[in-house]
């Protein structure tokens, strides 16, 4: 957070722009992309002169955070009497001096308002005018703005350390009882939420069911039908889901079909680029932007079938059933202008076991977009589960996979049928879901993807370089005094992610057990 | 196009920063006397033609990373003006036509260079 406060003074030409001055500085310094010091420029500086013409003094603030530029500009004044009619292009009341200077024509409020993301005008006509001027700075990166959608409870934490084993990506630290994700190496797979008994991680978002209004969709993976046991079929569950006002809904494995389609055609037109990943699971996608950018050309360029899906009905205020964080933060980043729900497969299952257990269950109700099955791997590589998802895209890097045409790749074990948020084993739900998939089916299509993917941008150790190749000198160092055993006591999973812990101050040395051991025997 | 080009075709003088004519190349020219479409039109590499002359250019020029404005019709810009542009690295240029000719001889100059580019 950084700001200023600059006052201007009405008629003064030779100090006007010394405001905007100020806030370009600023905006330089801390590195605001240019065009988006350009917007600010205009919006200050119209707004600065709009103070130095009309009024005889005022101020202008500015305070910048990491998402927007808020610029005040206030002054004692005249006031404008119709601020409509002041909005106007081409209307103005400046005095034939201004219009010599180049002003006058009555295009700077319009030009504020087309330069920035937000204004709100406040005027007393007799008193002044008040311009609140909103810009937003652009993420560098829309991943690491995004985050990712899994909640931290510290107080549930018993250190237990299980999450801190499980991140494939060694995101996660635990340290005075609270788990800390380092966003930076974040995929959103939720296998922390997995292996978190006490809740201290879970899904992002309220735990409640919205109530669904008329024509609301429920998007939702299959695998939810089947986590209900052996007794309640999926067919069951449809009718829960329609007594729970849930008439209408869609299951994803259509859309999952299309893109598997779409992504084979893609591949036979990109011989060269084989194998060509299929970008159906959004936290693999994270997992490639993160740690292979290299495969991203390799990746098609398409939707997640959730993503697919929320396109088609864009427009409509719909309730999605995450599977798992990415899918959410995938989910809430492309939002559309109307907002949909998306909430965790948990709480809708818990409403559903409530009318189980009541029976209260209305007639039978059918999906009502049935459509035919598919159900074939033409040259299609399919690979679930951590470690086989690492392993296989490391030998895609290597050029070993050649003879691949397509790769499937979910982070979760059978796909989303192992999300982190469900119950049932990926096994026994992928069958279970197999036996009524005959009756229950969706259809779908595939859509091309707009924005590209891009790499993700790691943690730098140090913006400095020579400091950065001094951390790293102190990380080796480091790593080589740790007994290497990756108990993760200190809170960190491996010995070598606690030197850079130690190196960037993230954690103090004497956190690691064995080392204090070392140093205090003589 | 090279600035110290379009100074000699434009037979302009140089009133401030003449020191970094030859190394300032321009892609776009701007004119109008419209303080809101000039803050819209220019960029870093715009030439800014205008019969404004007011010291508030300089300013404008410094905010809006304007390398070089080019006054019209031969005026003698006050010293404040002069003085600022010099301050703030804008290249001031003062064209002996009219804006319209000023003009006429920029279209021809980049016309020029476009067509005997391939």
């Amino acid at each position: 957070m950084s700001g200023g406060s600059y006052s201007i003074v009405g008629g003064d030409l030779k100090r006007a722009g010394t405001a905007s001055r100020a806030l370009k500085e600023r905006l330089k310094r801390i590195g605001v992309e240019p065009q988006t010091v350009r917007r600010a420029m205009i919006s200050a500086f119209e707004a600065e002169m709009n103070v130095v013409i009309h009024a005889h003094q005022g101020t202008m603030r500015f305070s910048i955070d990491p998402r927007q530029i808020d610029i005040e500009v206030s002054d004692k004044g005249p006031g404008i009497p119709d601020i409509a009619l002041a909005m106007q292009e081409g209307y103005s009341t400046a005095p034939a001096y201004a219009r010599e200077l180049g002003f006058g024509a009555g295009m700077g409020l319009p030009n504020i308002k087309k330069n920035s993301d937000h204004l709100n005008i406040q005027s007393v006509v007799g008193e002044g005018t008040r311009l609140y001027v909103t810009i937003l700075l652009k993420a560098q990166n829309d991943t690491i703005a995004s985050k990712n959608s899994v909640h931290v409870a510290a107080e549930a934490c018993r250190e237990c350390l299980r999450c801190v084993r499980a991140c494939p990506t060694r995101a996660i630290r635990v340290r005075r009882n609270t788990p800390e994700i380092l966003d930076h190496l974040c995929i959103d797979c939720g296998a922390c939420i997995e292996v978190c008994d006490t809740g201290a991680l879970r899904l992002d978002g309220k735990s409640d069911i919205p109530k669904p209004s008329e024509d609301a969709l429920l998007v939702i993976h299959p695998s939810f039908f089947v986590q209900f046991g052996a007794a309640v079929r999926p067919r069951d569950v449809f009718k829960a889901l329609a007594h729970l006002g849930f008439y209408d809904v869609r299951l994803t494995d259509g859309w999952e079909h299309a893109l598997r389609e779409a992504v084979l055609d893609y591949a036979k037109q990109h011989e060269r680029t084989r194998p060509v990943i299929s970008p159906t699971c959004p936290a693999v996608v994270n997992l490639i932007e993160m740690r292979f950018p290299s495969l991203i050309p390799h990746l098609a360029p398409f939707l997640s079938p959730v993503e697919a899906v929320q396109h088609e009905l864009a427009g409509d205020s719909n309730v999605f059933v995450a599977a798992c964080p990415a899918q959410r933060t995938a989910l809430l980043a492309n939002q559309p202008p109307t907002p949909d729900e998306v909430v965790a497969p948990m709480s809708l299952r818990k409403a559903i076991l409530r009318l189980e257990t009541q029976e209260a269950l209305g007639a039978d109700a059918t999906p009502r977009h049935p459509c035919e099955t598919h159900a074939d791997s033409r040259g299609i590589l399919q690979v679930t589960g951590i470690p086989h998802v690492l392993r296989v895209l490391e030998h895609t890097e290597n050029g070993l996979l050649r003879d691949v045409a397509v790769l499937h790749l979910c982070l979760c074990t059978q796909g989303c049928f192992g999300a982190p948020l469900s119950v049932e084993d990926p096994f026994v739900a992928q069958h279970r879901w197999g036996l009524a998939y005959d009756d229950l089916k969706s259809s779908g299509k595939a859509v091309p993807r707009k924005s590209p993917f891009s790499p993700r941008a790691g943690m730098r150790l140090d913006p400095d370089m020579a400091k950065a190749i001094a951390k790293l000198a102190q990380i080796d160092d480091l790593t080589r005094r740790l007994p290497g055993k990756d108990c993760g006591l200190c809170g960190a999973p491996t010995c070598s992610a606690f030197a850079e812990d130690v190196a960037l101050r993230r954690a103090p040395q004497t956190a690691c057990r064995c080392l204090g051991d070392q140093e205090t025997k003589p | 196009m090279k600035l110290s080009d379009v100074a000699t075709r434009l037979d302009a003088k140089v009133l401030a920063n003449a020191q970094s004519v030859p190394h300032i190349e321009v892609h776009q020219v701007y004119a109008g006397d419209n303080m809101s479409d000039m803050l819209n039109q220019v960029n870093g590499a715009t030439l800014l033609v205008t019969n404004l002359c007011n010291t508030l250019m300089a300013r404008f020029a410094e905010l809006m990373d304007v390398p070089a404005i080019c006054l019209v019709n031969g005026v003698a810009p006050r010293a404040e003006l002069v003085s600022a542009a010099a301050e703030h690295g804008t290249v001031l240029l003062v064209s002996p036509v009219s804006l319209f000719e000023t003009c006429g001889r920029l279209y021809q100059c980049l016309n020029h260079k476009t067509q005997k580019a391939p």
